[in-house]
C-alpha cells in the first residue's frame, strides 16, 4: 500500500513527461491551467506596472512634446525606406511572375505588445508579453523586436503569452549569412548568457566576424529576412566536421519594452 | 493562536511559492536561486500531519510546470521524490537542530536537482548552466529564513 501511494504519482508524473514530450494530448490541458493561474502574473507584474503608471503620469508636457517632435522625425525617415521597400516589393513580385517561381514574399499583419517579464524557468530562456489569445495571439506565432527576430509563441493565456526565445537551446532556427547566402541552423547556448551557435556549415566555407546572419525562411516558421545575430566567434575543433560559430543575437533583451507579434494574413 | 489547517495552509504557501517562483530574476540569480516550492513543501510535510501528500505534490509540481513551462512532469516528479526522501527522515527532521535540518535540505534540493536535470537531460541533451549546481546550496541557506517566515504564519 505505501509503495502504491509513492509509486502512483511517480508513474503518473512519467507519464506525463512522456505524453508532453512524444504528443501534445495533453496542451488542452496546460492551456486550461495555464489559464488558471494566469493571475500569478498579474500580481508579479504589478509593481512593474504600477511604476510605468506613475511614470507616464509624472511626464511633462515639454518632454511628451518633444518625445513627439523625435518620433515625428523618425516617421518620415521610415516612410521614405519604406518608399524604397514597396519598390523593391513590387520588382520582386514581377520577377517572380516572369521566372514562374513560386516563392513568394508574405503580407505580414503586427499587432504591438510590451514586454511583461522575463519567465523564471532554469531551463528555458523565455519572456511574458502582455497580449494573449483575447487579442487574437496564438501558439506558434513568430515575435520581432525593432532589430530582429525575438522567438515565438509557446504558451498563451488570455491576458499573457509566453515567448521562446532563440537563445533558448532548443530553438533552432534556419538562418544564412547576409554577405554569402551561407546556410546553417542557429541555437542557443545554455551555458552562455544570450549566446547563439550555428551549427552544419562547413569549414570550407567562408564565416568571418561581424557576419550578419538572417532568419531564412526554408523549413521554418520564422519569416525570412530578419537579423538573428552577429559573429562574434569562429573556430575549427579537430573532432568536428563543421565550423563552430558563435553568435551574439542583435536583438537582446536589455531594455526591450515593445515587440511586434507577426501573423500571416 | 490556533494552527491553520493542513490543506488550507499548503493552498496559502503553494500561491505564495509560485509567486515567489515566476518573480523576475537576472538569469544567474534565478539559476542559483533556491527551489522554493520545494522549501515550502518540506516545511508542510514537516509539520503538518496529512493524507495523500504525494499526490500533492504532484499537483504542485504540475502547476509549477504550466507556470514556467516547463516540460510536463518535470517538476512534479523531483518534488514527488524529493518529497518521500523528506517523509522517510520527518521523525529525525522535526527533533533535529537547524544546521541538520539544513542538511536534509541540500540533499532533499539535490534530489530535486538531480531529477530535474536528468529529464532535462534525456529529453534535450546535456546542455544547461553550471550556476544551476548552487541551487541546493542556496536551497539550504534559505531553510532558516522560510523555517522562520513559515512558523509565524502556520499561527493565525
Amino acid at each position: 500500500m505505501q509503495f502504491l501511494k509513492l509509486f502512483t504519482p511517480v508513474f503518473i508524473a512519467i507519464f506525463l513527461i512522456l505524453s508532453d514530450y512524444k504528443f501534445s494530448y495533453l496542451d488542452s490541458v496546460k492551456q486550461f491551467i495555464a489559464k488558471l493561474i494566469s493571475p500569478i502574473y498579474l500580481v508579479v507584474n504589478l509593481p512593474s506596472q504600477l511604476h510605468i503608471w506613475i511614470d507616464e503620469q509624472g511626464a511633462t508636457k515639454q518632454a511628451l512634446l518633444n518625445q513627439n517632435k523625435q518620433l515625428n522625425s523618425e516617421l518620415t525617415r521610415l516612410k521614405g525606406n519604406l518608399q524604397t521597400h514597396n519598390a523593391l516589393l513590387l520588382e520582386n513580385q514581377k520577377l517572380t511572375k516572369l521566372l514562374g517561381a513560386s516563392y513568394q514574399i508574405n503580407g505580414q499583419k503586427f499587432i504591438l505588445g510590451r514586454v511583461s517579464s522575463v519567465s523564471q524557468s532554469r531551463l528555458k530562456k523565455q519572456i511574458i508579453i502582455n497580449k494573449g489569445s483575447n487579442d487574437g495571439l496564438a501558439i506558434g506565432q513568430v515575435v520581432l523586436g525593432a532589430e530582429g527576430v525575438i522567438g515565438q509563441i509557446t504558451q498563451i493565456t488570455p491576458l499573457y503569452a509566453t515567448v521562446l526565445m532563440l537563445t533558448d537551446p532548443t530553438q533552432h532556427v534556419p538562418v544564412k549569412n547576409q554577405r554569402n547566402g551561407i546556410r546553417g541552423i542557429s541555437k542557443g547556448l545554455a551555458s552562455s548568457q544570450g549566446k547563439l551557435v550555428v551549427n552544419f556549415i562547413e569549414p570550407e566555407f567562408d564565416v568571418v566576424l561581424g557576419d550578419v546572419f538572417l532568419s531564412s525562411a526554408i523549413g521554418s516558421k520564422f519569416p525570412a529576412g530578419y537579423p538573428v545575430g552577429k559573429v562574434t566567434h569562429v573556430e575549427q575543433h579537430t573532432d568536428d566536421p563543421f565550423l563552430h560559430i558563435e553568435l551574439t543575437p542583435i536583438q537582446t533583451t536589455e531594455q526591450l519594452e515593445f515587440v511586434l507579434i507577426g501573423s500571416n494574413n | 493562536m490556533n494552527t491553520q489547517r493542513p490543506y488550507i495552509f499548503l493552498t496559502k504557501i503553494t500561491v505564495f511559492a509560485l509567486i515567489i517562483s515566476a518573480l523576475p530574476l537576472s538569469q544567474t540569480v534565478l539559476e542559483v536561486s533556491p527551489f522554493w516550492l520545494l522549501l515550502f513543501f518540506i516545511y508542510w510535510l514537516t509539520y503538518f500531519p496529512a493524507k495523500g501528500r504525494f499526490f500533492l505534490a504532484l499537483l504542485l509540481g504540475v502547476l509549477l510546470d504550466i507556470l514556467q513551462g516547463d516540460i510536463l512532469g518535470q517538476n512534479a516528479l523531483a518534488l514527488i521524490l524529493s518529497g518521500a526522501f523528506i517523509a522517510n527522515v520527518k521523525q529525525s527532521f522535526f527533533v533535529s537542530n537547524l544546521s541538520t535540518q539544513q542538511v536534509y535540505v541540500f540533499i532533499a534540493s539535490s534530489i530535486y536537482l538531480g531529477l530535474f536535470l536528468l529529464v532535462h537531460t534525456l529529453i534535450q541533451g546535456f546542455n544547461f548552466s553550471y550556476y544551476l549546481l548552487l541551487a541546493p546550496l542556496s536551497g539550504a541557506l534559505f531553510w532558516p529564513l522560510v523555517k522562520l517566515a513559515l512558523s509565524k504564519c502556520k499561527h493565525q
